[in-house]
């Protein structure tokens, strides 16, 4: 990124050329700052590729920096890019590529509707077929998910381990040979991670505290691929589509109900366009429709002071701020603070369009973490606890609570805090 | 003895709206025009293209030529040329010359539509050297061009590949006297430069400029129009010198929103020269004894500010640009209203 950034000295303490030592600053040099060509050529390399169109549309009024997540901890902004590109950027080998979480606040605010959420994935896309460098963590999830059906690389047999220790039965709709109301998509991190099967167990125990007819894929689900898919791997994700639709096709449902904004998304956004219409909710529309129910189930105070992230692919992507606000002020003891970004303007967790997979790549690039600096104005607002309501945050947070000092801020999915209220500690 | 007739100085957009509407309104109307044909600087300057519904322009003036020539109220005299004026509102005496034969005028109102001219660049205070580079143009030069369809570079014949518009050349400038922004140029530069991407498909095309100013549908119907559909590129940080570069351009200045400094070579600069009361127009203030402003624009606005077309001498009114910088919808609306003033003066 250096060719980017203002005038540098070199100057290197010891150095000898052809025998003659000039430490010091005899070999002091500056970088060349001078721009000595504009390359619009290189902005129309990215609009002309199919949904990169937008990007030739900037007219550098700068809205975008400011909400950008990035730029609060780095030097970033789809601004920058277009004036980067037009003085001999090319993004598809840029590190800039990789840094965008598609967390779409700086689409709220684009007076010309540039739209880096199509952007990035299409020029991240074209990037991968010209084989230009893709951050190897990023081409390990990527291969994970081609191979073991998720990110994690976890075995596809043991999706549905985690049911033994739900403390409820949790039925796989195979097995049931008759229709469900509710297919529950569980999601690969709540699945898998220990801090996810947590909250996939305690929506178990939510679920069938409020006698819901409902049944798992258990073996038979696979990753959504809706971030890898923003992370530029298209052809992954329709082999997931294609995949998914046809298992989700084999039952008889009637409505869905994912664990993950990022399955929200991919299966009520982008899956239409596959030929895949149903209904699909978010878990926090789905229980805040039976709040009435669910309330006198949630016996047990939680004297908490507590905050509320947006997930991006949850408020922004999805319009849903009201619903996770809702179960939260159900929760008897329950104060909720919020942290002065918030719904539309919330700030990302630095997971979505890949980041999930790329926080070492990312950090050789910012100065700290998306997620450290969101658990920094959570622990601001005196908030005992950041929830959350999507699968990627509560591993990113709760190492971001603790790497900034701040481990008295607990990191709880809603499902955890519900589950909390319903059974006592 | 009061007199009925509207006498319109000046043959340009302004001038026959001016004409043509006091006519309309039933006014008797003599309309002076210094050269042997009307239609004004769009006309005389050879203007390719307007950046109203990108109409030809010979043909959009002649039709409103056309409209004054045609009706039976309108007389139009050539080659004229105002000597002297006595009298005051309702009942002026102008002397004038016409073809040659002076003649005295009985009017009752006056409507002066002399218009502006281009700012000569030999006056910026930058070294653009536009009389010493050949390939440094102006606005006019380039819309002469365009209209031939014959862009090329007047050094070598050829048709330029990389070609820079330079923003705000005799506009917005204490030093030069002309500390107004000339409203039209941001404007002309982006339609120009998206006629250029249209003749020239392989040209890159890029605007250097302090702040765009594409006021109204301007912004939408031109200035996007050419970043988003013809890839014209704008660089905020306007050009400070033009040095020559073997058989090239050099531009100097500071990209300011990557603060960095710029030096690119170009095959052709174009220099966005404002506008500035035309020659006819601080001669037609000095003769009729109208207040000009420290610019030498025709001081408009009346005591309160808003009689737009009022002069500091009643029932003398002024139109379009002869009172500051216009583009053409401004020109022709402030036309219709100093007819309407024109007119209700002389029916009183």
């Amino acid at each position: 990124m250096a060719k980017y950034e203002k005038a540098k000295a070199i100057e290197k303490e010891n150095i000898v050329v052809d025998g003659i030592d000039v430490s010091g600053h005899w070999n002091r040099m500056f970088e060349q700052r001078t721009i000595f060509e504009y390359t619009p050529e290189l902005i129309e390399k990215i609009a002309d590729i199919p949904g990169g169109e937008s990007f030739a549309n900037c007219y550098q009024c700068a809205k975008c920096v400011a909400v950008c997540p990035v730029d609060v901890v780095g030097n970033y902004g789809p601004r920058k890019l277009y004036r980067y590109a037009q003085t001999g950027m090319d993004l598809t080998e840029a590190p800039e590529l990789w840094l965008c979480t598609t967390c779409a606040n700086c689409l709220r605010v684009c007076p010309k509707e540039v739209n880096m959420v199509k952007i990035m994935p299409a020029a991240r896309e074209q990037a991968i077929l010209d084989g230009k460098f893709v951050p190897p963590e990023l081409q390990q999830a990527f291969e994970n998910t081609a191979k073991s059906g998720n990110p994690l690389g976890q075995p596809q047999r043991k999706r549905d381990a985690w049911i033994q220790n739900a403390g409820v039965p949790v039925p796989i709709i195979k097995d049931l040979s008759r229709p469900v109301d509710v297919l529950w998509y569980v999601g690969s991190y709540p699945s898998y991670h220990p801090r996810g099967i947590d909250a996939a167990s305690a929506a178990a125990r939510i679920f069938t505290a409020l006698g819901i007819d409902f049944a798992i894929l258990g073996k038979e689900e696979k990753d959504d691929a809706d971030s890898q898919r923003l992370a530029g791997e298209k052809g992954l994700f329709e082999m997931m589509t294609e995949y998914n639709i046809a298992t989700f096709n084999k039952y008889e449902w009637k409505e869905m109900v994912v664990t993950g904004p990022h399955e929200l998304n991919a299966f009520k956004n982008v899956y239409p366009k596959y030929g895949f219409e149903r209904p699909v909710v978010h878990y926090t529309t789905f229980l805040a429709r039976h709040l009435d129910q669910l309330k006198p189930l949630l016996k047990h105070p939680v004297n908490k002071k507590i905050t509320y992230h947006d997930p991006c692919y949850l408020g922004r992507h999805n319009g849903e701020y009201e619903a996770p606000r809702k179960l939260l002020q159900a929760i008897p003891g329950v104060e909720l603070v919020e942290m002065g970004r918030n719904r539309e303007n919330g700030y990302c967790c630095g997971g979505g369009g890949g980041g999930m997979w790329m926080d070492s790549f990312t950090a050789k690039h910012t100065t700290m973490r998306l997620s450290e600096k969101r658990a920094m104005e959570a622990a601001s607002t005196g908030a005992d606890v950041l929830a959350v309501a999507c699968p990627f945050e509560v591993s990113r947070f709760e190492d971001a609570v603790k790497s900034t000092g701040n481990e008295h801020v607990g990191v709880l999915d809603i499902l955890e805090l519900l589950d909390k209220s319903m059974r006592g500690e | 003895m009061s007199s009925n007739k509207v006498l319109v100085i000046g043959g340009g957009p302004a001038g026959l709206e001016a004409a043509r509407s006091a006519a309309e309104l039933g006014g008797e109307v003599i309309l002076l025009e210094k050269r042997e044909r009307l239609g004004g600087t769009p006309d005389r300057e050879n203007y390719a293209k307007l950046t109203h519904h990108w109409r030809d322009a010979s043909e959009a003036m002649a039709e409103l030529a056309a409209s004054v020539t045609n009706h039976p109220r309108v007389q139009v005299k050539y080659q004229a040329e105002v000597k002297g004026m006595s009298g005051s509102a309702g009942n002026f005496e102008v002397q004038i010359e016409a073809g040659g034969v002076a003649e005295s005028l009985n009017v009752g109102s006056i409507i002066i539509a002399t218009g502006f001219q281009h700012f000569d660049p030999g006056r910026a205070t930058q070294y653009y050297n536009y009389y010493s580079f050949p390939d440094v143009i102006t606005l006019t030069d380039l819309e002469k061009m365009l209209k031939e369809h014959n862009v090329v570079r007047p050094s070598n014949g050829q048709p330029p590949k990389k070609i820079a518009f330079i923003q705000c050349v005799g506009s917005r400038d204490r030093q030069i006297g002309n500390e107004y922004c000339s409203k039209v140029c941001c404007g002309i530069a982006s339609k120009q430069a998206i006629e250029l991407r249209e003749q020239l498909p392989d040209s890159k095309v890029m605007i250097f400029y302090i702040d765009m100013r594409m006021y109204g549908y301007w912004e939408n119907e031109i200035y996007w129009k050419a970043q988003e559909q013809h890839k014209v590129n704008y660089v905020k940080g306007v050009i400070s010198e033009v040095l020559k570069k073997g058989d090239q351009l050099l531009i100097r200045g500071e990209d300011t929103t990557m603060s960095r400094p710029m030096e690119v070579t170009m095959d052709m600069v174009v220099l966005s020269v404002g506008m500035e009361p035309s020659a006819g127009t601080r001669a037609i203030a000095q003769l009729l004894g109208v207040k000009q402003n420290k610019y030498g624009f025709i001081e408009a606005g009346g005591e309160g500010g808003l009689d737009t077309v009022a002069t500091s001498v009643p029932g003398i009114f002024v139109a379009g640009a002869a009172a500051g910088p216009a583009d053409l919808n401004d020109s022709i609306s402030s036309a219709g209203l100093a007819a309407a003033r024109a007119m209700a003066l002389v029916r009183a």
